[in-house]
């Protein structure tokens, strides 16, 4: 079994119209074995970016303490937030520095940018970036996620209506992958709020 | 000092013979020339207040603050003296804090981040051939361990806890006012009251105006989240008008 696939996870960003949505699902795996239900793949590092880490659950972890600690630096000393662009030039960075021992994540970036233009990207586990206008999907579920979103999305989606597709795309597709699942959390972000839910799907 | 002190004041790394450290007392010159600032202790929250030295009409204002920068979400600090040395002392104290809250992932105490700042600001007393720091740092912060906490440094790498405390320009003075009006159980509002009132006393300039001050707090919000807080000029305005510490302006304010 790959590395990748230790642990489980289901990641989406989608963009809409001035707002994005981002997605995990909820299930930590050991291979067969669900060790939890509520594990937490998306983070928020200020009110207007989020990113997700796919992969095996200790690198995302730790990735993302290194992140914060970057981020919390460059606040300081620059007095503003970062921006999405930047901020996923630097996980870019960071992946890159572990070229030849890699961590084994896949991290989707939403976040808002200039003039609330929303932006994701998702890259690969060495920091290959891919931009993308319309969604981006990650972990052991993205097959079926590149399917379900391809599927359903629509551009200048409003904030309510994004929140149904991503739901729909994410439940669907996890319920075809035995490594995740156990329910959905999804942020809807506008400019003035951010939305957090959590899905119910199949519990298995 | 004697004449024989000249032969001993040009190198850190040795005492003169009447064990006295010239180089650091040099130091501590230095920051007695430069603007004051003024900490105070309260039950709910510390209070930093600061003389803007640099207040030429020239001066691109900027949203960026002269005398109180703060390290990490829960400690904050003023400062007096060479502005240069200030600045690597900041970057080096904002990436311990980092540090420790990447390894420990929880905030780093108070005493522990002053304390390695300090052992930072020892070294350069005792190996190296380089000068020490020019600065004096007011820390003022919260952590679960022990509430608030005021801390005051110098250059030579000492630190103190204090409940009031001064740096700069007329520290003594300042010093003794706050002994003889601190009480124990002050509340924030009273210690910005005190603060001002101490440092317009202590400073060179006949009126206070907010744009020769910086005020600072670091309290508690009823969410249990620690905030910083540097005052608009406007808000400190309205303040110095309150606490009868400057003349309202001529027209209804």
């Amino acid at each position: 079994m790959s590395i990748f696939e230790y642990n489980g996870s289901a990641l989406i960003a989608m963009v809409g119209k001035n707002c994005f949505a981002i997605a995990s699902d909820r299930r930590l795996g050991v291979q067969l074995q669900t060790i939890a239900t509520d594990f937490q793949r998306i983070y928020k590092f200020h009110d207007r970016l989020f990113m997700g880490l796919s992969g095996l659950a200790t690198d995302a972890q730790t990735l993302y303490q290194r992140l914060v600690f970057r981020h919390k630096l460059y606040q300081l000393r620059e007095e503003r937030d970062m921006k999405p662009e930047t901020f996923a030039s630097l996980v870019s960075a960071l992946l890159y520095e572990k070229r030849f021992g890699p961590y084994f994540c896949q991290p989707v970036i939403a976040g808002l940018s200039d003039e609330n233009k929303p932006f994701i990207c998702t890259m690969d586990s060495i920091g290959a970036k891919e931009l993308a206008k319309d969604f981006v999907v990650a972990g052991t579920a993205s097959e079926s996620l590149y399917g379900a979103c391809e599927a359903v999305f629509k551009p200048d989606m409003e904030p309510e209506e994004l929140f149904e597709t991503v739901s729909q795309a994410l439940l669907s597709s996890v319920d075809r992958d035995c490594l995740s699942g156990w329910g959905g959390h999804i942020y809807v972000v506008t400019p003035t709020e951010i939305k957090e839910r959590i899905l119910k799907g199949r519990m298995d | 000092m004697s004449i024989l002190s000249i032969a001993y004041d040009s190198r850190t790394t040795i005492f003169s013979p009447e064990g006295r450290l010239y180089q650091v007392e040099y130091a501590m010159e230095a920051i007695g020339n430069a603007g004051t600032a003024i900490g105070i202790l309260s039950k709910e929250g510390v209070v930093l207040v600061g003389e803007k030295k640099v207040t030429s009409k020239l001066l691109q204002t900027s949203t960026s603050t002269e005398k109180m920068y703060k390290i990490d979400d829960h400690v904050a600090c003023a400062v007096a003296g060479i502005m240069s040395d200030a600045n690597i002392l900041i970057n080096m104290a904002r990436v311990q804090a980092q540090r420790y809250t990447y390894a420990y992932q929880e905030p780093m105490p108070v005493e522990q981040l002053v304390q390695s700042l300090c052992d930072t600001k020892q070294g350069y007393t005792q190996f190296g051939g380089l000068r020490p720091f020019g600065v004096s740092f007011l820390f003022a912060g919260w952590d679960k361990n022990f509430g608030f906490q005021l801390f005051m440094s110098d250059p030579s790498g000492n630190y103190g806890g204090w409940k009031a405390a001064a740096i700069g320009a007329n520290n003594q003075a300042a010093q003794s006012m706050l002994k003889q009006d601190y009480k124990d159980d002050i509340t924030r509002e009273e210690a910005v009251q005190l603060a001002l009132k101490v440092l317009s006393k202590t400073m060179d300039s006949t009126s206070l105006t907010s744009d020769k001050l910086e005020l600072a707090e670091v309290f508690v919000l009823p969410s249990g989240e620690v905030k910083y807080q540097v005052r608009s000029p406007d808000s400190l305005s309205k303040l110095l008008v309150k606490f009868g510490v400057t003349q309202a302006p001529a027209e209804a304010s």
